[in-house]
């Protein structure tokens, strides 16, 4: 089946989608990823908010919109761009062990909070467990076992794409798009907003989705950097939050 | 001729010391770099002055620093001054800086703030392994633009990255870049005049955790065993205290030294 990429032109992003990047996927393929980012993929995302419940705490997300703005800043200039980075490193190392070890290591020493480095850790190990016994891959497996408890999501989510022979754009949108519903999530419980609120945040965030797929593809690791430095100190300032609901 | 064509001297300044547990055991310059070591105050570890004699850092100038400190050696490196980073006709300015902290070494690498005058470029990149056992201090401040005259940080761009490795493993990477977009970005630098970062690498950082958070105001974190971070974001007056504030408390509390700023800070 084929799906059109989005092209967004964003100050920060390079757009670089060609007709070599129009996604073909293969029916199989596609199930794969719809699985691996489905609230019901049991990686436990629904207790993380990544800072989302310590920015409504402070009274900085008060509507839509500025969930919207927050996610976009997540995804554009924070953790989501690691990720995306790092997702892109893992999914071209896979099948050189020694190239993926380090993106893997590297990727987890990107975590510069408490609270995100569970959050990367906790799901990624998650993932690799459930993928691992779902879709036996013996590489993959070996991988996952060699970074048991430093394994972020992303790494592992792009990891297990390559070695399933998973094309990277598809494989790339899937997991920020995964990863943004799941803050969408835990922004319509928290600020609190209606369920079609929720989706229409959703549906706001697609091409900043596209556009955040766009930067990682055009980022190599040497030259990755996150510009958004108060989404660390919310996560900080998260760990002490009196009342807590979520882990991040 | 375009103004970015423009052919200028540029600095390429370098220092290197080598410190041991009974003193320097190596040391080398290269201006516009100096090391100049103030006598220490009782109870106070070999002191360093980094200096940049230029008095700041125009676009393509470079400088790199290297502090290495073997099994048990002590010392702690400061700055004279905030460095300032001038307007640029095109070319980042680079400063480089690599610790090496040996077994049972501790090293305080505590420069004062770098201003990014209005158009400054500055790419800063920061380097530390420290050995098992060995314990490091050290700090990091970002001012944007000449707040004190009311001139901000508008045009230009920032790159702050560091790699920290522990135990000859990469524990902490991480790098910010700024520039105009991401200044007015919502949820990004919240309007802030500066930031500033301290860390403390040390076998039992855990156990400072709680203090950390009451220098901070709840802005500190234990990302890894034997890695504490502190961050600071907002008025330039108040990172630049809050800094002032957690350097005697951390030095103190971690590493058994006098609850005092280097004097070099408040001179």
């Amino acid at each position: 089946m084929g799906m059109a990429t989005t092209t967004t032109t964003m100050a920060t992003a390079t757009t670089i989608t060609t007709t070599t990047d129009r996604m073909e996927l293969q029916e199989g393929d596609f199930f794969r990823l719809l699985a691996w980012t489905s609230p019901a993929y049991p990686v436990g995302g629904f207790s993380y908010s990544h800072g989302i419940e310590m920015a409504v705490e402070e009274g900085r997300l008060p509507n839509a919109p500025a969930l919207t703005a927050y996610i976009t800043t997540v995804l554009m200039r924070g953790a989501g761009h690691v990720d995306g980075v790092m997702l892109c490193a893992a999914h071209d190392a896979a099948g050189d062990d020694a190239a993926l070890d380090e993106v893997a290591e590297e990727a987890f020493a990107w975590r510069g909070t408490a609270e995100h480095a569970l959050e990367a850790t906790q799901q990624g190990g998650s993932f690799a467990s459930v993928t691992a016994t779902t879709w036996p891959d013996a590489r993959f497996a070996a991988f996952a076992a060699r970074h048991r408890g430093r394994l972020t999501h992303a790494v592992a989510f792009g990891a297990a794409a390559g070695f399933a022979g998973l094309a990277r754009r598809p494989a790339l949108l899937a997991y920020l798009h995964g990863f943004a519903a799941n803050l969408v999530s835990a922004g319509v419980r928290l600020v609190p907003l209606g369920q079609t609120d929720g989706q229409r945040v959703t549906a706001a965030l697609g091409p900043v989705i596209a556009a955040a797929a766009d930067s990682a593809q055009a980022t190599g690791r040497e030259a990755l950097a996150t510009s958004a430095p108060l989404l660390d100190i919310l996560s900080m300032r998260h760990e002490t939050q009196y009342t807590r609901l979520f882990r991040s | 001729m375009r103004e970015s064509d423009a052919r200028h001297q540029r600095a390429e300044g370098e220092a290197r010391l080598e410190v041991g547990p009974g003193g320097i055991t190596r040391l080398y310059q290269k201006a516009p770099l100096r090391l100049l070591f103030p006598t220490p105050e009782p109870g106070e570890p070999l002191q360093a002055a980094l200096v940049n004699t230029a008095g700041g850092l125009a676009g393509g100038d470079a400088v790199r620093a290297e502090l290495v400190l073997s099994h048990g050696a002590q010392a702690l490196v400061t700055t004279p001054a905030a460095e300032k980073l001038y307007a640029s006709l095109g070319p980042v300015a680079s400063l480089r800086t690599r610790m090496e902290v040996g077994e049972g070494a501790a090293l305080e690498y505590l420069p004062q703030e770098a201003i990014l005058f209005d158009g400054a470029r500055l790419d800063r990149r920061t380097e530390a392994h420290v050995a098992p056992g060995g314990a490091l201090l050290a700090t990091e401040s970002l001012v944007l633009g000449r707040i004190a005259r009311g001139e901000a940080w508008r045009r230009g761009t920032a790159r702050e990255a560091w790699r920290l490795h522990l135990d000859g493993r990469l524990a902490w990477a991480d790098a910010i870049a700024l520039d105009e977009a991401a200044r007015d970005a919502p949820h990004a630098l919240d309007g802030a005049e500066a930031l500033g970062l301290m860390l403390l690498a040390h076998p039992e950082a855990a156990r400072h955790r709680e203090l950390a958070r009451d220098l901070t105001g709840g802005q500190a974190s234990l990302p890894r065993p034997g890695l504490l971070l502190l961050r600071f974001l907002g008025r330039a007056v108040e990172v630049r205290a809050g800094i002032m504030a957690a350097i005697p408390a951390l030095r103190s509390a971690a590493l058994g030294r006098p609850a005092t700023l280097p004097r070099l800070w408040t001179c």
